[in-house]
């Protein structure tokens, strides 16, 4: 497609009337193209005010209460490094006080990349690898999300980080090989909802793994991110154990 | 929007002000969409709490407030929806859920005379544009989805809807400072 074939959607997307398919196109289109991000919020503004045509409707007291109680706990958890921090967004985080943490994480995320490539230093794809998913960490609103080994998967590690548009990479760490005729499957996990299916990927002989995926839209606010052991190719719902999770919802 | 630079900095106060000032209008929206007050209610909380948290996001060079949180909570309102409807949970067609009378000081912030301009802009289209325009905005139909609940070629309810937004955008020109709530 061209652009002005991504121009032609903008509208529609205004709307959230694509296909999930024509969607993800346009998102990675969005995302270097400043003249079609522009148009899309001016249509954005146009259509939300179709808002004010619904009636006006009073919510019950207890949603406000339930709001403020919930961000009272907020305040006054204690100031210790929290996990979310990691799939803020680093680079906004900068000059706050939260800023130090995000930084530390950060630096350990890549500090954590480099010794894995140096424990694999023959391998060049690693690197590139590597490079590829640091690109896309420091993308603008991009989010890094560790997920640590569990069960089957103890001692493994994994780190997804993915840009606004749900452009996704994962990189996995020590995960045993994968048997005959299975893979190991990313899943996003949003709400009590059922788990929705990301790609497939099988690890090398040194355990260490890659995916690149695009996320659903429905998972780029909050989700919970695991791996399974499922037949080779995927399935549309987990069938097997749960190699790797993150713990906190993102 | 410094409302939102004052949440932005962890001010409980500014949030809580913030939900009184959209709170009539979110509400309706989202009841609008899910037809279901539980439903309703829950992704509203969803939606303040997000903004809490992710009240940095916001780029006044990018929009206005008004139209930040509108489509925040729109679309949280749809993804609720098609979940529910892939659950097979959806409400009954045409069974509304009565919502409680809206109060006096509620309406004042509501702002009804937006409601006007925009109804009344509305009424100038053709149901043809109007049509897959609120089935797309409030029903979170896809535009094939449309094609088929309307029985058109798909192309057809394309250069409708771009066609009706666009008039609409003509209709309202002008009136863009009536949305800055």
């Amino acid at each position: 497609m061209v652009h002005e074939d991504y121009k032609e959607m903008i509208l529609a997307r205004a709307l959230s009337a694509l296909d999930a398919a024509e969607e993800r196109a346009l998102n990675e289109h969005l995302e270097n193209c400043d003249e079609c991000r522009k148009e899309l919020e001016e249509w954005q503004a146009t259509v939300a005010t179709l808002a004010v045509v619904a009636d006006p409707a009073e919510p019950s007291p207890k949603v406000r209460e339930h709001i403020l109680s919930e961000v009272r706990k907020d305040l006054s958890a204690p100031e210790v490094i929290p996990f979310r921090s990691t799939s803020r967004n680093v680079w906004r985080s900068f000059g706050s006080l939260g800023a130090m943490a995000a930084v530390v994480l950060f630096t350990a995320l890549i500090v954590g990349l480099v010794v894995m490539w140096r424990e694999n230093n023959a391998n060049k794809d690693r690197l590139a690898q590597i490079n590829e998913f640091l690109q896309v960490a420091s993308r603008p609103g991009a989010r890094v999300s560790e997920l640590r080994g569990v069960d089957l998967g103890s001692g493994a590690t994994a780190t997804l980080a993915y840009d606004k548009t749900g452009h996704a990479m994962l990189l996995a760490d020590k995960l045993p090989r994968a048997p005959q005729g299975k893979a190991y499957q990313l899943w996003f996990i949003v709400g009590k909802n059922p788990p929705m299916p990301g790609k497939t990927f099988s690890p090398d002989d040194e355990g260490n793994g890659v995916l690149r995926d695009q996320m659903p839209k429905e998972a780029l606010e909050s989700a919970i991110f695991a791996i399974t052991l499922e037949p080779q190719g995927g399935v549309d719902a987990p069938t097997g154990p749960i190699y790797l999770r993150s713990f906190e919802v993102n | 929007m410094e409302l939102l630079k004052a949440i932005a900095a962890r001010d409980e106060a500014a949030l809580a002000q913030l939900y009184d000032r959209y709170r009539v209008i979110l509400f309706g929206l989202l009841m609008r969409i899910l037809n279901n007050r539980e439903e309703a209610e829950d992704v509203l909380q969803e939606v303040f709490l997000q903004v809490w948290r992710k009240a940095d996001d916001f780029d006044e060079e990018r929009g206005r407030p008004f139209t930040w949180l509108v489509t925040l909570g729109r679309s949280r309102g749809i993804d609720r929806l098609r979940t529910l409807a892939s659950r097979e949970r959806v409400a009954e067609a045409g069974a509304r859920e009565a919502v409680e009378e809206v109060s006096d000081a509620a309406s004042d912030a509501f702002k009804s005379e937006q409601r006007g301009l925009v109804n009344k802009a509305l009424a100038q289209l053709p149901d043809e544009q109007k049509s897959p325009l609120m089935l797309a905005y409030f029903d979170g139909l896809t535009q094939s989805e449309i094609a088929t609940r309307l029985g058109a070629p798909l192309g057809t309810v394309k250069t409708r809807m771009r066609t009706g937004l666009m008039n609409l955008r003509e209709l309202l020109a002008g009136q863009g400072e009536s949305f800055g709530f």
